[in-house]
Protein backbone atom coordinates (compact mmCIF):
# COMPACT_ATOMS: atom_id res chain seq x y z
CA UNK A 1 0.00 0.00 0.00
CA UNK A 2 1.33 3.40 -0.99
CA UNK A 3 -0.77 5.64 1.18
CA UNK A 4 -3.60 5.41 3.66
CA UNK A 5 -5.85 8.07 5.11
CA UNK A 6 -7.90 7.71 8.25
CA UNK A 7 -10.16 10.15 10.08
CA UNK A 8 -8.78 13.15 8.26
CA UNK A 9 -10.11 16.56 9.18
CA UNK A 10 -8.97 19.89 7.78
CA UNK A 11 -10.33 23.13 9.17
CA UNK A 12 -9.93 26.63 7.80
CA UNK A 13 -10.86 28.74 10.80
CA UNK A 14 -14.30 27.68 12.02
CA UNK A 15 -15.13 25.98 8.71
CA UNK A 16 -14.47 22.27 8.19
CA UNK A 17 -13.12 21.94 4.68
CA UNK A 18 -12.58 18.20 4.77
CA UNK A 19 -13.88 15.43 6.99
CA UNK A 20 -12.96 11.96 5.80
CA UNK A 21 -14.31 9.39 8.21
CA UNK A 22 -13.83 6.23 6.14
CA UNK A 23 -10.39 4.76 5.40
CA UNK A 24 -8.92 5.58 2.01
CA UNK A 25 -6.14 3.33 0.73
CA UNK A 26 -4.09 3.99 -2.38
CA UNK A 27 -2.35 0.94 -3.78
CA UNK A 28 0.58 0.74 -6.16
CA UNK A 29 -0.36 1.27 -9.81
CA UNK A 30 -3.88 2.53 -9.11
CA UNK A 31 -5.39 5.36 -11.17
CA UNK A 32 -7.80 7.32 -9.01
CA UNK A 33 -10.08 10.13 -10.12
CA UNK A 34 -10.92 12.60 -7.37
CA UNK A 35 -14.13 14.39 -8.26
CA UNK A 36 -16.62 16.76 -6.73
CA UNK A 37 -17.99 20.24 -7.24
CA UNK A 38 -16.33 23.47 -6.08
CA UNK A 39 -15.63 23.40 -2.35
CA UNK A 40 -15.87 19.61 -2.20
CA UNK A 41 -12.39 19.43 -0.66
CA UNK A 42 -10.46 17.94 -3.58
CA UNK A 43 -7.52 20.34 -3.52
CA UNK A 44 -7.58 20.41 0.28
CA UNK A 45 -7.18 16.63 0.27
CA UNK A 46 -4.16 16.85 -2.05
CA UNK A 47 -2.66 19.65 0.04
CA UNK A 48 -3.11 17.74 3.27
CA UNK A 49 -1.41 14.66 1.79
CA UNK A 50 1.49 16.89 0.76
CA UNK A 51 1.59 18.52 4.19
CA UNK A 52 0.75 21.95 2.83
CA UNK A 53 -2.18 22.51 5.18
CA UNK A 54 -2.54 21.66 8.86
CA UNK A 55 -4.77 18.66 9.49
CA UNK A 56 -5.95 16.24 12.14
CA UNK A 57 -6.01 12.51 11.58
CA UNK A 58 -3.65 10.01 10.04
CA UNK A 59 -1.98 10.01 6.66
CA UNK A 60 0.37 7.05 6.51
CA UNK A 61 2.89 6.44 3.78
CA UNK A 62 6.36 5.06 3.35
CA UNK A 63 6.93 7.66 0.64
CA UNK A 64 8.89 10.82 1.30
CA UNK A 65 7.62 14.13 -0.04
CA UNK A 66 10.18 13.92 -2.85
CA UNK A 67 8.57 10.67 -3.97
CA UNK A 68 5.19 12.27 -4.42
CA UNK A 69 4.98 14.38 -7.57
CA UNK A 70 2.26 16.94 -7.96
CA UNK A 71 0.86 19.22 -10.60
CA UNK A 72 -1.03 21.84 -8.64
CA UNK A 73 -3.96 23.76 -10.04
CA UNK A 74 -1.86 26.93 -10.13
CA UNK A 75 1.86 26.69 -10.75
CA UNK A 76 4.12 29.72 -10.90
CA UNK A 77 7.80 30.09 -11.66
CA UNK A 78 10.40 32.85 -11.81
CA UNK A 79 9.88 35.19 -14.72
CA UNK A 80 13.41 36.57 -14.89
CA UNK A 81 14.65 33.99 -17.40
CA UNK A 82 13.50 31.65 -20.18
CA UNK A 83 11.76 28.50 -18.92
CA UNK A 84 14.59 26.35 -20.31
CA UNK A 85 16.84 27.44 -17.43
CA UNK A 86 14.10 26.88 -14.85
CA UNK A 87 13.61 23.38 -16.22
CA UNK A 88 17.34 22.62 -16.06
CA UNK A 89 17.65 23.99 -12.51
CA UNK A 90 14.67 22.07 -11.17
CA UNK A 91 15.69 18.83 -12.84
CA UNK A 92 19.43 19.33 -12.21
CA UNK A 93 20.26 18.46 -15.78
CA UNK A 94 21.07 19.89 -19.21
CA UNK A 95 18.36 19.45 -21.81
CA UNK A 96 21.00 18.77 -24.46
CA UNK A 97 22.38 15.87 -22.42
CA UNK A 98 19.15 14.31 -21.19
CA UNK A 99 17.49 11.97 -23.70
CA UNK A 100 14.42 11.35 -21.57
CA UNK A 101 13.79 15.04 -21.10
CA UNK A 102 14.24 15.64 -24.82
CA UNK A 103 11.71 12.88 -25.48
CA UNK A 104 9.16 14.46 -23.13
CA UNK A 105 9.72 17.91 -24.61
CA UNK A 106 9.14 16.44 -28.05
CA UNK A 107 6.13 14.40 -26.90
CA UNK A 108 4.45 17.51 -25.49
CA UNK A 109 5.58 19.68 -28.43
CA UNK A 110 7.27 22.10 -26.05
CA UNK A 111 10.54 22.68 -27.91
CA UNK A 112 9.56 26.06 -29.33
CA UNK A 113 8.51 27.33 -25.91
CA UNK A 114 11.84 26.74 -24.19
CA UNK A 115 13.15 30.21 -24.97
CA UNK A 116 10.04 31.97 -23.70
CA UNK A 117 9.55 33.35 -20.22
CA UNK A 118 6.87 31.69 -18.09
CA UNK A 119 4.38 34.57 -18.25
CA UNK A 120 4.66 34.60 -22.04
CA UNK A 121 3.43 30.98 -22.30
CA UNK A 122 -0.21 30.25 -23.10
CA UNK A 123 -2.40 28.39 -20.58
CA UNK A 124 -1.86 25.05 -22.30
CA UNK A 125 1.91 25.62 -22.60
CA UNK A 126 2.12 26.46 -18.89
CA UNK A 127 0.33 23.23 -18.01
CA UNK A 128 2.58 21.22 -20.32
CA UNK A 129 5.68 22.81 -18.76
CA UNK A 130 4.72 21.63 -15.28
CA UNK A 131 3.58 18.24 -16.60
CA UNK A 132 7.03 17.67 -18.13
CA UNK A 133 8.69 18.56 -14.81
CA UNK A 134 6.30 16.34 -12.88
CA UNK A 135 6.75 13.39 -15.24
CA UNK A 136 10.52 13.72 -15.03
CA UNK A 137 10.25 13.05 -11.30
CA UNK A 138 9.11 9.48 -12.07
CA UNK A 139 7.45 9.40 -8.68
CA UNK A 140 5.62 6.31 -7.42
CA UNK A 141 2.62 8.54 -6.69
CA UNK A 142 1.60 11.54 -8.79
CA UNK A 143 -1.22 14.03 -8.29
CA UNK A 144 -2.71 16.07 -11.11
CA UNK A 145 -4.93 18.77 -9.67
CA UNK A 146 -7.26 20.30 -12.27
CA UNK A 147 -4.61 19.97 -14.92
CA UNK A 148 -6.95 21.12 -17.68
CA UNK A 149 -8.82 23.89 -15.89
CA UNK A 150 -9.01 27.08 -17.92
CA UNK A 151 -8.14 25.35 -21.19
CA UNK A 152 -10.36 25.24 -24.25
CA UNK A 153 -12.06 21.97 -25.22
CA UNK A 154 -9.60 21.01 -27.95
CA UNK A 155 -6.48 21.70 -25.85
CA UNK A 156 -8.05 19.85 -22.93
CA UNK A 157 -8.77 16.76 -24.99
CA UNK A 158 -5.34 16.75 -26.60
CA UNK A 159 -3.59 17.13 -23.25
CA UNK A 160 -5.57 14.37 -21.55
CA UNK A 161 -4.99 12.08 -24.51
CA UNK A 162 -1.26 12.66 -24.21
CA UNK A 163 -1.37 12.02 -20.45
CA UNK A 164 -3.35 8.81 -20.94
CA UNK A 165 -0.98 7.55 -23.63
CA UNK A 166 2.10 8.39 -21.58
CA UNK A 167 0.94 6.51 -18.51
CA UNK A 168 -0.40 3.52 -20.42
CA UNK A 169 1.69 0.44 -19.48
CA UNK A 170 3.41 2.33 -16.65
CA UNK A 171 3.07 1.29 -13.04
CA UNK A 172 2.92 4.73 -11.39
CA UNK A 173 -0.07 5.49 -9.19
CA UNK A 174 -2.04 8.52 -10.30
CA UNK A 175 -4.57 10.69 -8.50
CA UNK A 176 -6.32 13.00 -10.93
CA UNK A 177 -8.50 15.80 -9.61
CA UNK A 178 -10.93 17.07 -12.22
CA UNK A 179 -14.17 18.90 -12.82
CA UNK A 180 -14.48 17.38 -16.27
CA UNK A 181 -15.79 13.88 -15.69
CA UNK A 182 -15.57 12.85 -19.32
CA UNK A 183 -11.80 13.22 -19.41
CA UNK A 184 -11.43 10.81 -16.50
CA UNK A 185 -13.38 8.00 -18.09
CA UNK A 186 -10.45 6.61 -20.06
CA UNK A 187 -7.82 7.37 -17.46
CA UNK A 188 -8.93 6.15 -14.05
CA UNK A 189 -10.02 2.82 -12.61
CA UNK A 190 -11.06 4.08 -9.19
CA UNK A 191 -13.10 7.05 -8.04
CA UNK A 192 -13.14 9.13 -4.91
CA UNK A 193 -16.28 11.26 -4.94
CA UNK A 194 -16.28 14.16 -2.50
CA UNK A 195 -19.04 16.55 -1.59
CA UNK A 196 -18.83 19.42 0.91
CA UNK A 197 -15.71 17.89 2.42
CA UNK A 198 -17.22 14.42 2.90
CA UNK A 199 -16.62 11.17 1.06
CA UNK A 200 -19.66 10.26 -1.02
CA UNK A 201 -18.15 7.09 -2.42
CA UNK A 202 -14.76 5.47 -2.93
CA UNK A 203 -14.06 2.38 -4.96
CA UNK A 204 -13.51 0.86 -8.38
CA UNK A 205 -15.38 2.77 -11.06
CA UNK A 206 -17.10 -0.35 -12.38
CA UNK A 207 -18.27 -1.43 -8.93
CA UNK A 208 -19.53 2.04 -8.08
CA UNK A 209 -21.28 2.26 -11.42
CA UNK A 210 -23.03 -1.06 -10.84
CA UNK A 211 -23.98 -0.03 -7.32
CA UNK A 212 -25.44 3.36 -8.20
CA UNK A 213 -26.40 3.08 -11.89
CA UNK A 214 -26.72 -0.57 -12.83
CA UNK A 215 -25.18 -2.43 -15.76
CA UNK A 216 -25.44 0.50 -18.15
CA UNK A 217 -27.17 3.82 -18.58
CA UNK A 218 -29.00 5.23 -21.58
CA UNK A 219 -28.86 9.00 -21.68
CA UNK A 220 -31.10 11.17 -23.81
CA UNK A 221 -32.31 14.75 -23.97
CA UNK A 222 -34.94 15.77 -21.48
CA UNK A 223 -37.81 16.69 -23.81
CA UNK A 224 -41.57 16.15 -23.22
CA UNK A 225 -41.64 13.68 -26.12
CA UNK A 226 -38.77 11.63 -24.65
CA UNK A 227 -40.38 11.81 -21.21
CA UNK A 228 -43.48 10.09 -22.54
CA UNK A 229 -41.45 7.59 -24.50
CA UNK A 230 -39.48 6.29 -21.50
CA UNK A 231 -41.93 7.03 -18.69
CA UNK A 232 -42.27 3.39 -17.64
CA UNK A 233 -38.53 2.79 -17.47
CA UNK A 234 -36.29 2.96 -14.39
CA UNK A 235 -34.83 6.47 -14.17
CA UNK A 236 -31.70 7.72 -12.49
CA UNK A 237 -30.95 11.18 -11.19
CA UNK A 238 -29.41 13.29 -13.97
CA UNK A 239 -28.67 16.92 -14.88
CA UNK A 240 -31.87 18.87 -15.64
CA UNK A 241 -31.38 18.78 -19.41
CA UNK A 242 -30.96 14.99 -19.53
CA UNK A 243 -32.87 11.82 -18.84
CA UNK A 244 -30.80 8.88 -17.58
CA UNK A 245 -32.24 5.39 -17.66
CA UNK A 246 -30.82 2.52 -15.67
CA UNK A 247 -30.43 -0.88 -17.34
CA UNK A 248 -29.75 -3.87 -15.12
CA UNK A 249 -29.34 -6.39 -17.90
CA UNK A 250 -28.94 -6.79 -21.63
CA UNK A 251 -32.66 -7.26 -22.35
CA UNK A 252 -33.37 -3.99 -20.49
CA UNK A 253 -30.90 -2.23 -22.72
CA UNK A 254 -32.27 -3.82 -25.87
CA UNK A 255 -35.81 -2.88 -24.99
CA UNK A 256 -35.01 0.80 -24.39
CA UNK A 257 -32.68 1.24 -27.32
CA UNK A 258 -35.03 -0.44 -29.78
CA UNK A 259 -37.84 1.83 -28.63
CA UNK A 260 -35.64 4.89 -29.06
CA UNK A 261 -34.42 3.72 -32.44
CA UNK A 262 -37.96 3.08 -33.58
CA UNK A 263 -38.76 6.71 -32.81
CA UNK A 264 -35.54 7.92 -34.34
CA UNK A 265 -34.26 9.39 -31.06
CA UNK A 266 -30.64 10.22 -30.26
CA UNK A 267 -29.22 8.61 -27.16
CA UNK A 268 -25.94 7.77 -25.50
CA UNK A 269 -25.15 4.38 -24.05
CA UNK A 270 -22.53 4.16 -21.31
CA UNK A 271 -21.28 1.76 -18.70
CA UNK A 272 -18.82 4.27 -17.22
CA UNK A 273 -20.54 7.65 -17.20
CA UNK A 274 -18.92 9.32 -14.22
CA UNK A 275 -21.26 12.31 -14.14
CA UNK A 276 -24.40 10.19 -13.77
CA UNK A 277 -22.58 7.92 -11.32
CA UNK A 278 -21.50 10.88 -9.20
CA UNK A 279 -24.99 12.44 -9.12
CA UNK A 280 -26.56 9.17 -8.05
CA UNK A 281 -23.91 8.42 -5.45
CA UNK A 282 -24.62 11.83 -3.91
CA UNK A 283 -28.35 11.10 -4.05
CA UNK A 284 -27.77 7.77 -2.29
CA UNK A 285 -25.76 9.47 0.44
CA UNK A 286 -28.46 12.07 0.91
CA UNK A 287 -31.15 9.40 1.12
CA UNK A 288 -29.08 7.44 3.62
CA UNK A 289 -28.75 10.51 5.81
CA UNK A 290 -32.56 10.87 5.64
CA UNK A 291 -32.99 7.23 6.61
CA UNK A 292 -34.32 6.18 3.18
CA UNK A 293 -32.81 3.22 1.36
CA UNK A 294 -31.43 3.93 -2.11
CA UNK A 295 -32.88 1.92 -4.92
CA UNK A 296 -31.63 2.77 -8.34
CA UNK B 1 15.04 11.96 -9.82
CA UNK B 2 13.25 9.62 -7.42
CA UNK B 3 15.21 8.67 -4.31
CA UNK B 4 18.09 10.88 -5.43
CA UNK B 5 19.24 13.24 -2.72
CA UNK B 6 19.43 16.76 -4.04
CA UNK B 7 22.76 18.47 -3.52
CA UNK B 8 22.81 21.76 -1.62
CA UNK B 9 24.75 23.44 -4.40
CA UNK B 10 24.50 22.60 -8.09
CA UNK B 11 25.69 24.42 -11.17
CA UNK B 12 22.17 24.61 -12.62
CA UNK B 13 20.71 26.06 -9.44
CA UNK B 14 23.61 28.49 -9.10
CA UNK B 15 23.11 29.72 -12.67
CA UNK B 16 19.36 29.89 -12.02
CA UNK B 17 19.89 32.10 -8.99
CA UNK B 18 22.43 34.28 -10.84
CA UNK B 19 19.85 34.82 -13.60
CA UNK B 20 17.27 35.58 -10.93
CA UNK B 21 19.53 38.25 -9.44
CA UNK B 22 20.42 39.90 -12.72
CA UNK B 23 16.77 39.82 -13.77
CA UNK B 24 15.82 42.02 -10.81
CA UNK B 25 15.79 45.72 -11.83
CA UNK B 26 16.14 46.90 -8.19
CA UNK B 27 19.59 45.37 -8.09
CA UNK B 28 20.85 47.34 -11.08
CA UNK B 29 19.30 50.56 -9.93
CA UNK B 30 20.06 50.55 -6.20
CA UNK B 31 23.01 48.16 -6.12
CA UNK B 32 25.09 49.35 -9.06
CA UNK B 33 23.96 52.72 -10.44
CA UNK B 34 23.18 54.35 -7.10
CA UNK B 35 26.51 53.75 -5.30
CA UNK B 36 28.44 54.87 -8.36
CA UNK B 37 26.34 58.00 -8.73
CA UNK B 38 26.32 58.70 -4.98
CA UNK B 39 30.08 58.34 -4.62
CA UNK B 40 30.69 60.56 -7.67
CA UNK B 41 28.36 63.35 -6.51
CA UNK B 42 29.37 63.26 -2.83
CA UNK B 43 33.09 63.03 -3.49
CA UNK B 44 32.95 65.87 -6.06
CA UNK B 45 30.91 67.96 -3.62
CA UNK B 46 33.08 67.31 -0.58
CA UNK B 47 36.43 67.72 -2.32
CA UNK B 48 35.50 70.73 -4.45
CA UNK B 49 37.48 73.14 -2.33
CA UNK B 50 40.22 70.77 -1.20
CA UNK B 51 43.52 71.62 -2.83
CA UNK B 52 45.83 69.28 -0.90
CA UNK B 53 46.17 66.16 -3.12
CA UNK B 54 46.90 63.88 -0.13
CA UNK B 55 43.84 65.11 1.76
CA UNK B 56 41.72 64.82 -1.40
CA UNK B 57 42.88 61.26 -1.80
CA UNK B 58 42.09 60.43 1.84
CA UNK B 59 38.60 61.96 1.68
CA UNK B 60 37.79 60.32 -1.68
CA UNK B 61 38.93 56.89 -0.47
CA UNK B 62 37.07 57.18 2.83
CA UNK B 63 33.79 58.27 1.21
CA UNK B 64 34.17 55.76 -1.63
CA UNK B 65 34.73 52.82 0.73
CA UNK B 66 31.87 53.91 3.00
CA UNK B 67 29.42 54.16 0.12
CA UNK B 68 30.46 50.66 -0.93
CA UNK B 69 28.35 49.41 2.00
CA UNK B 70 25.28 50.42 0.00
CA UNK B 71 26.05 47.63 -2.49
CA UNK B 72 25.33 44.62 -0.21
CA UNK B 73 22.52 46.55 1.47
CA UNK B 74 20.77 47.21 -1.83
CA UNK B 75 21.48 43.87 -3.49
CA UNK B 76 21.26 41.41 -0.61
CA UNK B 77 18.78 43.14 1.66
CA UNK B 78 16.45 45.12 -0.59
CA UNK B 79 16.89 43.21 -3.84
CA UNK B 80 16.58 39.73 -2.42
CA UNK B 81 13.74 40.62 -0.04
CA UNK B 82 11.79 42.09 -2.99
CA UNK B 83 12.38 39.03 -5.16
CA UNK B 84 11.64 36.56 -2.38
CA UNK B 85 8.45 38.36 -1.34
CA UNK B 86 7.18 38.41 -4.92
CA UNK B 87 7.99 34.72 -5.21
CA UNK B 88 6.21 34.00 -1.92
CA UNK B 89 3.12 35.82 -3.17
CA UNK B 90 3.06 33.67 -6.29
CA UNK B 91 3.73 30.46 -4.36
CA UNK B 92 7.00 29.80 -6.21
CA UNK B 93 8.98 28.55 -3.18
CA UNK B 94 6.14 26.14 -2.39
CA UNK B 95 6.13 24.93 -6.00
CA UNK B 96 9.90 24.39 -5.86
CA UNK B 97 9.58 22.53 -2.57
CA UNK B 98 7.12 20.18 -4.25
CA UNK B 99 9.91 19.40 -6.71
CA UNK B 100 12.17 18.59 -3.76
CA UNK B 101 14.00 21.92 -3.74
CA UNK B 102 13.81 22.85 -0.11
CA UNK B 103 14.05 26.41 1.11
CA UNK B 104 17.50 25.70 2.58
CA UNK B 105 18.75 24.62 -0.88
CA UNK B 106 17.36 27.78 -2.46
CA UNK B 107 19.01 29.91 0.23
CA UNK B 108 22.31 28.08 -0.11
CA UNK B 109 22.46 28.59 -3.89
CA UNK B 110 21.21 32.14 -3.52
CA UNK B 111 23.99 32.97 -1.06
CA UNK B 112 26.62 31.54 -3.40
CA UNK B 113 25.13 33.40 -6.39
CA UNK B 114 24.87 36.68 -4.45
CA UNK B 115 28.50 36.41 -3.31
CA UNK B 116 29.63 35.92 -6.90
CA UNK B 117 27.43 38.77 -8.10
CA UNK B 118 28.52 41.13 -5.30
CA UNK B 119 32.17 40.38 -6.05
CA UNK B 120 31.59 41.28 -9.71
CA UNK B 121 29.76 44.47 -8.72
CA UNK B 122 32.60 45.45 -6.36
CA UNK B 123 35.13 44.85 -9.14
CA UNK B 124 33.08 47.16 -11.39
CA UNK B 125 32.79 49.68 -8.54
CA UNK B 126 36.54 49.71 -8.00
CA UNK B 127 37.27 49.89 -11.73
CA UNK B 128 35.06 52.98 -11.85
CA UNK B 129 36.75 54.34 -8.70
CA UNK B 130 40.25 53.87 -10.09
CA UNK B 131 39.30 55.44 -13.44
CA UNK B 132 37.38 58.47 -12.22
CA UNK B 133 38.43 59.14 -8.61
CA UNK B 134 41.66 59.65 -6.73
CA UNK B 135 41.81 56.59 -4.48
CA UNK B 136 44.47 55.50 -2.06
CA UNK B 137 45.81 51.99 -2.73
CA UNK B 138 45.08 49.52 0.09
CA UNK B 139 47.42 47.45 2.18
CA UNK B 140 46.95 43.76 1.33
CA UNK B 141 45.46 43.12 4.78
CA UNK B 142 43.10 46.08 4.33
CA UNK B 143 41.81 44.79 0.98
CA UNK B 144 41.31 41.30 2.41
CA UNK B 145 39.46 42.55 5.51
CA UNK B 146 37.30 44.89 3.37
CA UNK B 147 36.34 42.02 1.06
CA UNK B 148 35.60 39.61 3.92
CA UNK B 149 33.58 42.26 5.78
CA UNK B 150 31.45 43.00 2.72
CA UNK B 151 30.87 39.33 1.94
CA UNK B 152 30.01 38.51 5.55
CA UNK B 153 27.61 41.46 5.61
CA UNK B 154 26.07 40.16 2.37
CA UNK B 155 25.40 36.73 3.91
CA UNK B 156 23.88 38.20 7.07
CA UNK B 157 21.67 40.64 5.15
CA UNK B 158 20.56 37.88 2.78
CA UNK B 159 19.49 35.67 5.68
CA UNK B 160 17.63 38.61 7.25
CA UNK B 161 15.91 39.39 3.93
CA UNK B 162 15.02 35.71 3.50
CA UNK B 163 13.57 35.57 7.00
CA UNK B 164 11.55 38.80 6.71
CA UNK B 165 10.09 37.90 3.30
CA UNK B 166 9.33 34.33 4.36
CA UNK B 167 7.52 35.48 7.49
CA UNK B 168 5.59 38.38 5.93
CA UNK B 169 4.91 36.52 2.64
CA UNK B 170 3.67 39.66 0.84
CA UNK B 171 5.62 42.11 -1.28
CA UNK B 172 4.10 45.29 0.20
CA UNK B 173 4.78 44.66 3.91
CA UNK B 174 8.17 43.09 3.14
CA UNK B 175 9.30 46.03 1.02
CA UNK B 176 8.08 48.46 3.70
CA UNK B 177 9.99 46.69 6.51
CA UNK B 178 13.13 46.30 4.42
CA UNK B 179 13.10 49.97 3.32
CA UNK B 180 12.72 51.08 6.94
CA UNK B 181 15.62 48.81 7.89
CA UNK B 182 17.71 50.08 4.95
CA UNK B 183 17.28 53.76 5.80
CA UNK B 184 17.64 53.09 9.55
CA UNK B 185 20.94 51.36 8.89
CA UNK B 186 22.10 54.23 6.69
CA UNK B 187 20.99 56.88 9.18
CA UNK B 188 22.44 55.25 12.29
CA UNK B 189 25.64 54.24 10.52
CA UNK B 190 26.43 57.87 9.71
CA UNK B 191 25.79 57.62 5.99
CA UNK B 192 23.12 60.30 5.82
CA UNK B 193 24.99 63.40 6.90
CA UNK B 194 25.20 62.85 10.66
CA UNK B 195 28.55 61.20 11.37
CA UNK B 196 29.05 58.81 14.30
CA UNK B 197 31.17 61.32 16.25
CA UNK B 198 28.42 63.96 16.08
CA UNK B 199 25.63 61.65 17.20
CA UNK B 200 24.02 62.01 20.64
CA UNK B 201 25.21 59.29 23.02
CA UNK B 202 21.86 57.41 22.86
CA UNK B 203 22.05 57.15 19.10
CA UNK B 204 25.73 56.26 19.33
CA UNK B 205 24.73 53.30 21.49
CA UNK B 206 22.44 52.03 18.72
CA UNK B 207 25.03 52.81 16.03
CA UNK B 208 27.60 50.67 17.88
CA UNK B 209 25.35 47.65 17.35
CA UNK B 210 25.42 47.98 13.57
CA UNK B 211 28.20 46.44 11.44
CA UNK B 212 27.55 49.15 8.84
CA UNK B 213 28.70 51.81 11.32
CA UNK B 214 32.19 50.30 11.43
CA UNK B 215 32.23 49.74 7.69
CA UNK B 216 31.54 53.45 7.32
CA UNK B 217 33.71 55.01 10.02
CA UNK B 218 36.64 52.60 10.44
CA UNK B 219 37.04 51.10 7.02
CA UNK B 220 39.51 53.72 5.78
CA UNK B 221 41.78 52.98 8.77
CA UNK B 222 41.59 49.28 7.99
CA UNK B 223 42.09 49.92 4.25
CA UNK B 224 45.36 51.71 4.72
CA UNK B 225 46.56 49.19 7.31
CA UNK B 226 46.51 51.47 10.37
CA UNK B 227 45.78 49.98 13.79
CA UNK B 228 42.10 49.55 14.57
CA UNK B 229 40.03 47.95 17.36
CA UNK B 230 38.24 45.06 15.67
CA UNK B 231 36.40 43.74 18.72
CA UNK B 232 33.32 46.06 18.54
CA UNK B 233 33.00 45.43 14.81
CA UNK B 234 33.18 41.66 15.24
CA UNK B 235 30.66 41.82 18.09
CA UNK B 236 28.23 43.78 15.91
CA UNK B 237 28.63 41.17 13.18
CA UNK B 238 27.94 38.38 15.67
CA UNK B 239 24.86 40.18 16.97
CA UNK B 240 23.44 40.54 13.45
CA UNK B 241 24.34 36.96 12.63
CA UNK B 242 22.31 35.87 15.66
CA UNK B 243 19.35 38.03 14.53
CA UNK B 244 19.59 36.48 11.06
CA UNK B 245 19.74 33.00 12.62
CA UNK B 246 16.66 33.66 14.77
CA UNK B 247 14.73 34.84 11.72
CA UNK B 248 15.71 31.72 9.76
CA UNK B 249 14.78 29.43 12.66
CA UNK B 250 11.43 31.22 13.00
CA UNK B 251 10.78 30.69 9.29
CA UNK B 252 11.62 27.00 9.58
CA UNK B 253 9.44 26.66 12.70
CA UNK B 254 6.42 28.17 10.93
CA UNK B 255 6.80 25.63 8.14
CA UNK B 256 7.42 22.68 10.46
CA UNK B 257 4.08 23.32 12.17
CA UNK B 258 2.17 21.23 9.65
CA UNK B 259 4.67 19.65 7.29
CA UNK B 260 4.25 16.07 8.49
CA UNK B 261 5.66 14.14 5.57
CA UNK B 262 9.38 13.34 5.88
Amino acid sequence: MLLSIENLTVRYGPETALNIDQPIHIEEGERIGIIGSNGAGKTTLVKSILGLVPYQGTIQTALTRDQIAVHMQFNEYADSMPVKYIMEAILETKISKNKKLQELIGYFEFGECLKKRYTKLSGGQKQRFTIILVMMQEAPLTFYDEVTSGLDFETRQKLMEKLANWYRNKNSSLCIVSHYYDELENLVDKLLILDKGRVVAYGKTEELFRRYCGRAVIILDNTPENEILVKDHKRLAAPAHLIALSCDNESDEREVTSRLLAHNKNYKHSSRDIEILSINAKKALFMKSEGISYDK
Amino acid sequence: MTNKTRKSLTLQMLLFELRNITGNPYVHLFGIAMPILMSYIIIRGVTMEVSDPALLCTISTSVFLGIGVVIPMAIALMGYAATRAQEMEKGIPERLELFGIRSSITLCNRIAAELIFILVVFILYFVYGCLFLELEPPKASGAVIYTISMLALTIILLCIAHGIASILKKFGPTYCVVMILYFTLMLFSGMMGLSYDNMPSGIQFVAKLLPTTYLNKDIYTIWVGESCRFAPMIQSYLLWAVIAGILLVTTAEIKQKYHKLP
